[in-house]
């Protein structure tokens, strides 16, 4: 592994455009704002650039603080691709609310640099750094509309739950450090496999790390605060923090629970099994009650998290490394079609005066046919139907977890899958089958013009799970090199 | 490593190309066609014209003295998973190519003017339908007949929920939920068997049915692997007492719809059964025969027992359908050449009548706006030519020697006859049931005095109508009196099971087969 400061050559750059972003932007009239979401984006297509020149080698830097392997180089492009989506959302949207500022990206940009370092570190401390890094911005995001009570409501159940989450999950990285003596995941590894622990005390870390970790990607019972947060943010901002933030929590899980607490797996998968069950189970009924499209696909991605959680008992017990290369193809799955159902939300919301209630989807196929087209194919992804990559991410999923020997556990995840069918159909049933109420009606008059950006966004999301569904075979591959890498090491 | 290979029989991958060219035709009536009816319509019928003259090449170019898969077509797909995009045809799913080629044909001149709101979609929808179908009976990779066997599903749960009858959304959500819980089971036990098939565990898992076939599995794994499979089918086909979806969809579904469900989507469960149960399972298949005859004889007599008291004319046609498809599930679960090639050829024949008594139950829609059986009566003075030809599907479809319905029941009947005589007889009394309530259904529709003089100013069958019935018709004249032609397509197939089968067989003699061979006989 080469020391090389290349390994943080992305973020560097992504630092670099934000703070641009901040310099410039007081200096802007309110209309010269326009097309600053393209700085952003011009930020992080060279950023990928640099991953991808760098994939075939292995750098790292800050003392082996940093790697830059196959592993984060996946993430990294994930984030990226996350990141640009979530600025080609926006715009519009912000500049509707009259919020149309350069912070935002900025917040984007610094969040996405967060979770790079947490998707890419190899130490304790450095994770940290990305963790708060990522969730400072994250709060912010949440709380950007300032002038809406939802949206502070959010901003703060966010902040203090996060906060509580990132101290769970820093005791137990001490707790960690206090018995093994070193702050490098692989020297804890090592440390934990080979040298008998106080055993009282490693418990208590994985509870506590798991805890944490529950905290931050919405798994049952800690998962209180998704559905009032995705609500109350901006909803191109409930997009980016539906998506990005799991995704690199997900990244640090593997690395923790695989690279630190691999040989203790007979300890922490009997709590993910519980965890897991009641994360589907929650997820997948409460999604059924709710009338509030946003709420609904909050429920959803609770019950997607619940799935994840499964490929990660698979990744635990099983010999092979597909448990975690199914958690990398799922992950980039779930940020396709679930981006993309916010982006339609936020389409509606810009275009009719659109209040994310189901009813007002009622007859939609009529008025926006585009829109409703997109979110049909988008529900049948997210329903886990092919030939989309919803079906694929989750085929591959109860793949490794009945190969790890878990079949009933796979049970038990499909049977869920058809009761989330049900409301994922239902949005289609409102869309297609149902004709509006006058005041639905009236309220999805078109009023409005469209906007470039978001369009471009809905069709690489959607094409993305088209292309994710039928010819899945390099982002499996890069999935499955990723985590040999990781592992190997 | 990369692999493509198709079998130059005809010189093109023919089987791709019928697959696929519907759905090529729909997408050029979605992105190009927008607002230009009588364009789409024409294109669709052009699509649809193109793959069933395609499926009759096959036809024509099908080595009819072999068992082994025609027309084979293998390309890599998902390399790390062992999954590949594998073709091929055999004698069991050829006829039923040859019959979703010509419902999906009939069914566009037969809407050409019954859908006023969203055409484009209509048409659109079956034209996806068809891909889904045709894959399914085409595909030799598990993975990849899943993925087509779930495409099914969208297109049928829009033409149901966006075209159909009141409660279209109610049958729409309960047709879409009962079949996908059926399969998502069905796709465990296809992930279960294709990671326990490898030959190490470094190995991608097997979703090749060519490899899948030579694999051994263990009895409990076979067991599990074959009922989650079963039940995913069954639910398909109906069998008793997984049926209930089958007349609320029907009810709702637009007469297009009712006549691709009948008449395609019912004979996916027989052939899955047979196609995949069969050669993986046998263990299983062998052990369970006798609980699988009972619901298969149950479901005989209770669909035409059902039958006799429906009001809705369409209601009774979709609970004939419950009781012809036990003489299917009956026929395979014989387990004799006769009975397996009966079973084909009941569903080869139900595609053919039942749909077009559903076309026939949508004629008489559009004219009298019900289909209260009650509120008909004396139709055939006002309609003479719509009588004729449905007292000629009613008479096949109650099994008149001479026609398609006959021969089938016939020969499954032969079939269970040589398993068991004392069932054979009950499943004969299902016939006679079906004899009463068709017969019963039109006295009360056709004769009679006829209740509205204003009948006689709607117009009869027009051309068009008859056009759509007719090669149903002369199909089932056909198979009626000269089956040979269809039979000897199935034989080698249907045998080549058998043969397959009939080692396991010899083992299995349980508690439930010793009483059946103490009332009747047994083998």
């Amino acid at each position: 592994m080469q020391h090389d400061v290349v390994a943080i050559v992305p973020e560097l750059m992504l630092i670099a455009a934000a703070l641009v972003l901040l310099l410039i932007d007081p200096f802007l009239p309110p209309e010269g704002r326009r097309g600053l979401s393209w700085l952003g984006i011009m930020a992080c297509l060279p950023a990928a650039a640099s991953v991808w020149l760098a994939r075939s080698e292995q750098f790292s830097t800050f003392s082996h603080g940093i790697a830059l392997d196959r592993f984060a180089v996946f993430f990294k492009l994930l984030l990226l691709a996350v990141a640009v989506l979530a600025m080609l959302l926006s715009e519009k949207h912000l500049a509707k609310n009259g919020r149309l500022l350069g912070d935002y990206y900025a917040l984007i940009l610094l969040a996405t640099v967060g979770m790079m370092v947490m998707a890419s570190a190899i130490d304790l401390a450095t994770f940290f750094v990305g963790l708060e890094l990522m969730a400072l911005c994250s709060y912010l995001l949440a709380g950007f509309f300032r002038y809406r009570e939802r949206s502070i409501e959010a901003s703060l159940k966010y902040f203090l739950t996060g906060s509580f989450a990132s101290a769970i999950l820093l005791f137990g990285m001490a707790l960690l450090y206090g018995i093994t003596g070193s702050t490098n995941y692989q020297e804890i590894g090592v440390a934990i496999s080979t040298t008998s622990l106080d055993s009282h005390v490693l418990v208590i870390a994985i509870v506590l790390l798991l805890g944490g970790f529950a905290f931050k990607v919405a798994a049952a019972p800690f998962h209180g605060w998704a559905p009032d947060v995705y609500q109350g943010a901006p909803t191109p901002a409930a997009a980016f923090l539906s998506v990005g933030p799991k995704i690199a929590a997900f990244a640090a899980i593997i690395k923790f629970f695989t690279i630190m607490l691999g040989s203790e797996q007979a300890r922490w998968v009997p709590l993910m099994i519980a965890v897991a069950i009641a994360t589907m189970l929650i997820g997948a009924t409460m999604a059924l009650l709710q009338r509030d499209l946003k709420r609904m696909l909050a429920f959803s991605s609770i019950a997607h998290v619940g799935y994840l959680l499964l490929a990660l008992i698979a990744a635990g017990q099983s010999h092979s490394n597909l448990g975690s290369s199914a958690v990398l193809f799922y992950l980039a799955a779930y940020a396709a079609m679930n981006m993309g159902a916010f982006g339609v939300l936020v389409f509606l919301a810009n275009s009719a005066s659109f209040g994310d209630s189901l009813d007002e989807m009622a007859g939609l196929a009529r008025r926006f046919p585009g829109a409703a087209g997109v979110m049909a194919v988008l529900m049948f992804s997210l329903a886990g139907i092919p030939p989309t990559a919803g079906f694929l991410a989750k085929f591959y999923l109860f793949a490794s977890v009945v190969d790890a020997g878990y079949a009933w556990l796979a049970v038990i995840g499909v049977l869920f899958s058809v009761v989330s069918a049900f409301y994922y159909l239902r949005v289609i049933v409102y869309m297609y089958m149902r004709e509006p109420s006058a005041e639905a009606a009236a309220a999805m008059e078109p009023a409005g013009g469209r906007s470039w950006d978001l369009s471009l966004g809905l069709g690489l999301a959607t094409a993305a799970v088209v292309i994710l569904g039928v010819l899945p075979g390099p982002i499996l591959n890069a999935a499955q090199d990723a985590v040999a890498k990781i592992l190997g090491s | 490593m990369t692999m493509y290979s198709f079998q130059s029989q005809i010189g093109f991958p023919i089987l791709s190309v019928m697959t696929f060219l519907p759905t090529l035709g729909a997408v050029a009536m979605l992105l190009l066609m927008r607002g230009r009816p009588r364009l789409y319509k024409f294109t669709a019928l052009a699509a649809t014209g193109a793959t069933f003259i395609l499926s009759l090449l096959m036809l024509a170019k099908f080595d009819q003295y072999t068992a082994d898969f025609q027309f084979i077509e293998k390309v890599n797909w998902i390399h790390r998973l062992g999954a590949s995009y594998h073709m091929g045809v055999d004698g069991i799913s050829v006829l039923l190519i040859l019959l979703t080629t010509l419902l999906s044909l009939i069914i566009i001149p037969a809407s050409w003017n019954y859908i006023k709101d969203r055409e484009l979609g209509f048409f659109a929808s079956f034209l996806f339908l068809e891909t889904g179908m045709l894959g399914t009976f085409c595909a030799r990779d598990l993975l990849l007949f899943y993925v087509f066997w779930e495409i099914m599903l969208i297109p049928m749960y829009f033409i149901i929920g966006v075209w159909g009858g009141p409660r279209r959304i109610y049958a729409a959500l309960k047709f879409f939920l009962f079949t996908m819980a059926g399969s998502v089971l069905m796709l465990v036990a296809i992930v279960g068997i294709a990671y326990l098939a490898r030959p190490n565990q470094y190995a991608p898992p097997v979703f090749d049915l060519d490899q899948l076939q030579n694999a051994v599995f263990s009895f409990p794994v076979q067991m599990a692997a074959f009922l989650a499979f079963f039940i995913a089918f069954a639910i398909k086909v109906p069998m008793w007492p997984l049926h209930t979806w089958l007349p609320d969809a029907h009810v709702e579904a637009p007469t297009a719809g009712s006549v691709i469900l009948a008449g395609v989507l019912l004979k996916m469960g027989g052939y899955g059964i047979i196609r995949f149960c069969i050669p993986l399972f046998p263990d299983a298949v062998a052990a369970s025969i006798p609980y699988i005859l009972i619901l298969s004889i149950i479901a005989i007599i209770y669909g035409a027992l059902v039958s006799l008291v429906q009001k809705d004319l369409k209601k009774l046609v979709a609970y004939s359908s419950v009781s012809h498809m036990g003489f299917v599930t009956g026929g395979i679960f014989a387990f004799s050449v006769i009975g397996l090639e009966g079973a084909l050829l009941v569903m080869f024949s139900h595609g053919l009548l039942t749909g077009a008594l559903f076309l026939m139950v949508g004629f008489m829609y559009e004219r009298l706006h019900t289909r209260e059986i009650s509120a008909m009566g004396g139709l055939a003075s006002p309609f003479p030519v719509m009588a004729a030809f449905l007292l000629f599907f009613t008479l096949g479809s109650l099994g008149l020697p001479g026609l398609s319905g006959f021969i089938g029941e016939f020969l499954s009947l032969l079939g269970l006859f040589t398993y068991n005589k004392a069932m054979a007889v009950v499943a004969a009394a299902g016939i006679i049931l079906a004899a009463a309530y068709l017969l019963w259904m039109y006295l009360r529709v056709m004769f009679t005095e006829t209740r509205d003089q204003k009948w006689f100013r709607l117009s009869d069958l027009s051309l068009r109508e008859i056009a759509s019935l007719a090669p149903l018709a002369g199909l089932a004249v056909w198979v009626g009196v000269y089956p040979n032609t269809f039979i000897n397509i199935i034989h080698p197939s249907a045998s080549h099971l058998i043969d397959h089968m009939s080692p396991y067989l010899a083992q299995h003699g349980d508690f439930l087969t010793r009483i059946f061979a103490s009332l009747g006989g047994g083998r």
